[in-house]
């Protein structure tokens, strides 16, 4: 007799006993449920994901064109300053795309000031610059004083409120480098970094809130969880009562 | 503000801060205990040393397996991971709990039934062939060392931050002690103290969490459900207005401009792709149900059934940090929106975000204690299983079979310090982040001992011929992967680099090399001489039955 006609033979997919084909669907309905549970979630976010933009990259596009080709008023000069700064506020930014966002805050913010006053806003942020280069603790008091004045004096001139998270941010974004014009290099670059952190992949189900979490990450990072656990429960309750029915012991 | 507070703020933005004395007393009070329990259940012999004789309860399994699981990259790294890249970060945590779905319904308690000692045996068994236990021992070592890779850069971070000394030092320092304690101990002090690691990890981890939740006003009785509206203040900003009475620690007001890219999926700004999500999911389930340190886990339980058990235990008891972890990103995220915190090293977060958090500092102290531990416990864990390739499966299976217990537990111990010094040296590069490092491992396992195990233990008709094939296969994937991540990182460009690396990702190269070792694995085994009967019949009357 040949080996492979002799029965000594194990295959998930052609089980020869009971306890074989009842542990082979078992496997093959718990496999479904994670794989689909895992993946299936995912490829329906990716399938439903719609680009979104923030409000502020909406501002942004609005104002752009004038801004880029200096035709831009005053009113448009704050509203693409408070946009960059909305990026700027994101602490994922990389250095280079932090230098190309601070100087369109600087020229913004310069742009809006007079020309006869456009000196001391200069003087002020070098000042200011100088200070901050200075300390060797953030929490030093004239520091932290000379930070509040920059940033009620300098927050209303890019028309943003007291209570605006964005003004406490405004005097560490701005710089006295380059504040009279936009270089070539922001120019450039400018519209791509905002596309990247002011559009996002949202749908119902990453707008939708479950106890207080976005849907999406509710389910990922906590239910799946759960599910898991759920799985292997059941698989080893309905192991040992198979075992115990078909009187064998491990 | 209250001075003292201040003083550890600032400290949160620079990891060469100064020795700092609590943390330092809890720490090294644990690793006294942790020693005192090695020596008291040290192991005595060689059976003891592999697999703790065998006589470890379900629960206490299962919490071992929590304990041995839960290392400095799910304590440290899974934070860090979803604070730089948000909800990318969260295919980790998918990934390294979901594989034990598979590892329980594919192998627990089959493994357990073969009743060998290591993975490495089991190969070299089931495969009838000396040459792959030879094989099957070194990977299994080279596993063991890439995943302790991470671990010690962890224990260097926590090493560094409590003692206020430099990286590398630290690191030494850290390694040493870690070494010195398995040493010690073996596997049966490695099993009771990770139960006793395991009570310190989860303690040290969620404390913080709760005051946290209940400083900044959320709901604080379930911090794992209660951070998910801090998740959502992320996404949508918290105006100032909102949180007048909210400081961190630095002075700030807890209030940040909307950062939904910590949320949305593989959002532009992460850098990130669906694709990446899937493919690192995918890498890391296959390669928990092949990593030989948790494989091992199996050996040390009386039955079957408490095998697959323990895995229900482990799981839960590993989920219970697992739903915690993303909470510290999230706070993370907010007490470090102000640009004056400045660029915070991703895998000290967990701290830092309990020190921005404005928590005493004997508590982040025991935080970050609690990170040691973690790393302690997995690298125990895996010098063991490294060391046991090494002696059982390369000393006495293939260079010396006539060797005594006594030799064979001086080669244990040998092994285990040569690869602590090569894990050492590796740790001090730097390389990637802790989470990450410890993928590679993954994706390793993923490639080489997963379809040897699912193949052996499932499909009679898989035999030396097809394991041979598909191990060369899954190798191949693995070296052209960490070739190409290796000249990246030294600042080489080989062909086709960015296409190669992208693809086939140092943390997600198994979503390839895994299906292409089980195929070649199956065509070559179709193609050639049938498995022997008598391993036929040994898997049908003892593993199947």
């Amino acid at each position: 007799m040949k080996d492979s006609e002799n029965g000594y033979h194990i295959s998930l997919f052609k089980p020869t006993t009971e306890r074989a084909r009842f542990n082979r669907n078992l496997i093959f309905w718990l496999a479904s449920i994670w794989f689909i549970a895992i993946f299936g979630f995912q490829i329906a976010l990716r399938v439903l994901q719609k680009p979104t933009p923030e409000p502020a990259f909406l501002v942004f596009e609005n104002v752009w064109e004038n801004v880029s080709n200096g035709s831009a008023s005053t009113p448009e000069y704050q509203e693409f300053g408070q946009s960059v700064l909305s990026v700027l506020g994101k602490i994922a930014i990389t250095d280079d795309e932090k230098t190309a966002l601070s100087n369109a805050l600087s020229w913004s913010l310069y742009s809006t000031y007079p020309d006869s006053l456009q000196s001391g806003l200069v003087s002020n942020i070098s000042e200011f610059e100088s200070l901050k280069e200075g300390i060797t603790n953030i929490t030093d008091e004239n520091y932290v004083l000379e930070k509040t004045k920059l940033a009620k004096t300098l927050g209303p001139k890019l028309g943003l409120s007291e209570l605006d998270v964005r003004t406490t941010i405004l005097p560490l974004e701005v710089t006295a480098v380059n504040i009279e014009g936009m270089t070539e290099t922001t120019r450039s670059q400018l519209p791509g970094i905002m596309k990247k952190y002011l559009v996002h992949n949202q749908s119902f189900l990453t707008d939708a809130r479950f106890l207080g979490f976005p849907f999406h990450y509710f389910y990922t990072a906590f239910f799946l969880l759960v599910l898991f656990v759920g799985l292997c429960l059941v698989y080893c309750i309905r192991s040992d009562r198979r075992n115990e029915i078909l009187g064998i012991k491990d | 503000m209250v001075p003292a507070l201040l003083q550890a703020a600032t400290a949160a933005t620079q990891l060469e801060g100064s020795f700092k004395v609590g943390p330092a007393i809890i720490l090294i009070a644990i690793l006294v205990l942790f020693v005192m329990v090695g020596i008291v259940f040290r192991a005595k012999d060689t059976n003891d040393y592999y697999a703790a004789g065998r006589s470890i309860s379900k629960v206490g399994s299962g919490m071992a397996i929590a304990s041995n699981w839960m290392s400095a990259a799910s304590f440290l790294g899974m934070a860090a991971l979803m604070y730089g890249s948000g909800y990318h970060g969260l295919s980790y945590v998918v990934g390294w709990t979901g594989g034990y779905v598979l590892l329980l319904i594919l192998m627990a308690g089959q493994i357990r039934k073969y009743g060998k000692y290591t993975a490495a045996d089991f190969i070299g068994d089931r495969y009838y062939s000396q040459s792959l236990r030879a094989v099957g021992a070194i990977i299994a070592i080279l596993i063991s060392i890439a995943y302790c890779v991470g671990q010690f850069g962890g224990i260097g971070l926590m090493f560094k931050w409590i003692l206020g000394i430099d990286y590398v030092l630290a690191v030494i320092i850290g390694g040493t002690v870690v070494l010195a304690y398995t040493l010690i101990s073996g596997m049966l002090g490695v099993t009771k103290n990770m139960q006793i690691q395991y009570v310190i990890i989860i303690i040290s981890f969620l404390i913080p969490l709760f005051i946290l939740n209940f400083k900044f006003d959320y709901f604080w009785l379930l911090p794992q459900i209660g951070y998910g509206s801090v998740v959502s203040d992320a996404v949508s900003g918290i105006p100032l207005a909102e949180s007048e009475q909210l400081f961190n620690s630095l002075g700030h007001q807890f209030a940040t401009v909307p950062v939904p890219e910590f949320a949305m999926p593989w959002d532009p700004a992460t850098g990130k792709t669906f694709f990446q999500w899937i493919a690192i999911a995918f890498s890391l389930m296959i390669g928990t149900a092949g990593l030989p340190h948790v494989i091992q886990r199996f050996y040390v339980v009386p039955k079957a059934s408490d095998a697959r058990w323990s895995v229900v235990w482990g799981l839960f008891f590993i989920c219970i940090l697992y739903w915690s972890a993303p909470a510290y990103a999230a706070f993370g995220k907010i007490l470090s929106a102000n640009p004056e915190v400045g660029k915070l090293e991703a895998d000290a977060i967990v701290v830092y975000t309990a020190q921005l958090g404005n928590i005493h500092p004997l508590i982040v102290g025991l935080l970050a204690a609690g990170g040691v531990s973690a790393a302690f416990s997995t690298v125990s864990g895996l010098l063991v299983a490294g060391s046991s390739a090494f002696a059982h499966d390369l000393y006495v299976k293939v260079i010396n079979p006539n060797a005594k217990p006594k030799n064979q537990l001086l080669a244990a111990r040998i092994g285990t310090v040569i690869m602590a010094i090569i894990v050492t040296a590796i740790a001090l590069a730097k390389l990637a982040l802790i989470g990450q490092l410890v993928a590679v491992a993954f994706s390793l396992a993923g490639c080489t001992i997963f379809p040897l195990f699912l193949l052996g233990i499932w499909w009679s008709g898989s035999n030396k011929q097809g394991a041979i094939a598909g191990l060369i296969a899954g190798g191949l994937v693995s070296v052209i992967a960490l070739t190409y991540f290796i000249a990246g990182k030294m600042g080489t460009t080989l062909p086709a680099h960015e296409f190669i690396s992208y693809w086939l990702g140092a943390w997600y190269f198994a979503i390839f090399g895994a299906p292409l070792a089980i195929i070649v694995n199956i065509i070559v085994s179709k193609l050639t001489k049938e498995t022997p009967v008598e391993i036929r019949k040994f898997l049908i009357e003892q593993v199947h039955t």
